[in-house]
């Protein structure tokens, strides 16, 4: 039978550990962008070297499951840090946060994902607008600044709040490196209580709470930018 | 002589889109380009700007020598801002207003401060007659329209020479009337212009010198009566005699 009593027991306890899916799907989005913008620049600008590197970086993290990105980063950074102490730099091998690997693995995702969702933006941006704004006599770069990236930014919006859902749904596996956040809160509860439907149907309502919340904002910043860039039709 | 421009070459992979242009136009002078589509007319004016990179060839432009093939990136921003250009498709900014598109090339163009540039802009948008769409975004205006703000946009940056890139073809016939006034009127206020148009009205009536561009290649240039009423080149003929009911 279902316990809706321990369903509602277990609701604001679930509810207390969302603020680290939500924390760190922010950070690790905040993160992603900074590399994202990197990203692009070095392949959209065609930078010698970096370029490939950064052609295959992202096929590499938009073809692997985040699970595995995130244990090869949970098993793999301390290894590293170790091979990087024999080396003779002073780095500390024990006791690395879990929230840090989770942010760190979860980053690379998402600067992967955001840096193609820019280029398709980026390049959605009719090249027109740049060459007029360069006849007026913009440099280069302020063309780029006045003209492109605003309209850039509002056509990434979409795509961008697709990517930051998605991320924090993503989350949802970091229970597997020991983060107790929304899904692990609930596995445990389940575990002590023995019910799972209970604790479960009370992760998703939350996680469709924060999805929703989130989704409205972004919807929000849209329109306020779209309203910038009007889409409507010639009434003529 | 305002501008010059000698043998210009210019090829896109293995198709030779100019093959030697030579050209010059005085100051205050009306030169209209016409000619088959893909004959390279946008191709030339696009050089003229450094849109495209010519392959070889030079200018004179101001005085100013500047090697086509290879402008150093301050004689391309000199250029650009002693020249203005009016595109095909308009390209008003769509994330900017009417009154915002005149300005925006005055002060992150010319540095003039934002007030300035406000009340000169707002001049320009009532020379054309739309100040009462100067809060209006591109897409909230019709293609005539938006051309003569485009118009205003180019007119505003007080340029030596204007650039018109087929300015009326994208326009519903019943528009390209008043954006052909606006620009017979700059003509008549003693401004340089090279128009690249099918109007074959306006490059009769208004236009100082006609050339016939065919093939990557200027083929005949004269004043309108000579190119319209007694061509010399066979091509500019079976041209001309093929439009003749457009005007």
């Amino acid at each position: 039978m279902f316990d809706t009593r321990f369903a509602i027991n277990s609701f604001p306890k679930i509810l207390s550990v969302a603020p680290e899916t939500i924390i760190l799907s922010i950070i690790a989005t905040i993160i992603g962008l900074i590399l994202a913008i990197f990203i692009v620049i070095v392949r959209e600008r065609k930078i010698r070297v970096l370029e490939p590197i950064a052609a295959v970086y992202v096929s590499f993290i938009r073809g692997t499951p985040i699970i595995v990105q995130l244990y090869v980063v949970y098993y793999g950074l301390p290894q590293l840090l170790v091979a990087l102490r024999n080396m003779g730099l002073n780095t500390t091998t024990n006791g690395l946060p879990v929230m840090l690997i989770a942010i760190l693995a979860y980053s690379f995702n998402a600067s992967a994902n955001i840096s193609e969702s820019i280029r398709s933006a980026y390049h959605s941006v009719n090249y027109q607008q740049y060459e007029a704004a360069v006849t007026v006599g913009m440099k280069p770069t302020r063309a780029m600044t006045r003209i492109v990236i605003p309209q850039l930014i509002t056509n990434l919006i979409p795509n961008f709040s697709n990517l930051f859902l998605d991320l924090i749904k993503d989350t949802a596996i970091v229970y597997n490196i020991g983060i107790v956040e929304i899904m692990a809160k609930a596995n445990i509860l389940s575990s002590l209580g023995f019910k799972y439907v209970e604790t479960y149907l009370d992760a998703l309502i939350i996680y469709i709470i924060i999805c929703w919340i989130f989704a409205k904002l972004f919807q929000l910043l849209e329109v306020f930018s779209r309203k910038r860039v009007s889409h409507t039709q010639e009434f003529i | 002589m305002l501008l010059e421009l000698r043998d210009i070459e210019k090829t896109f992979k293995d198709n030779q889109v100019l093959k030697g242009i030579d050209l010059t136009v005085e100051q205050g002078e009306v030169v209209a380009i016409i000619g088959p589509s893909g004959s390279g007319k946008t191709t030339l004016l696009r050089n003229i700007n450094f849109l495209e990179t010519a392959n070889s060839g030079s200018m004179t432009f101001r005085d100013q020598n500047i090697d086509m093939a290879r402008p150093s990136k301050e004689q391309i921003l000199w250029t650009r801002r002693h020249m203005a250009m009016v595109f095909q498709n308009y390209n008003l900014f769509k994330n900017k207003t009417a009154l915002e598109n005149i300005s925006e090339g005055l002060v992150f163009g010319q540095n003039m401060a934002k007030k300035e540039a406000d009340s000169l802009a707002e001049i320009a948008l009532d020379q054309v007659g739309l100040l009462d769409k100067k809060d209006f975004y591109p897409s909230q205006l019709s293609g005539g329209q938006q051309q003569r703000i485009g118009i205003a946009r180019a007119t505003v940056l007080n340029p030596d020479i204007i650039l018109f890139d087929e300015p009326t073809s994208a326009l519903d016939p019943e528009l390209v009337g008043t954006v052909l006034r606006d620009m017979k009127q700059l003509a008549e206020q003693g401004q340089t212009m090279i128009v690249v148009t099918h109007q074959m009205s306006f490059a009769r009536d208004v236009a100082d010198r006609v050339m016939f561009f065919a093939d990557g290649e200027i083929l005949e240039q004269g004043d309108a009566d000579e190119i319209f009423d007694h061509p010399k080149n066979d091509r500019t003929k079976q041209f001309l005699s093929a439009i003749a009911e457009d005007y």
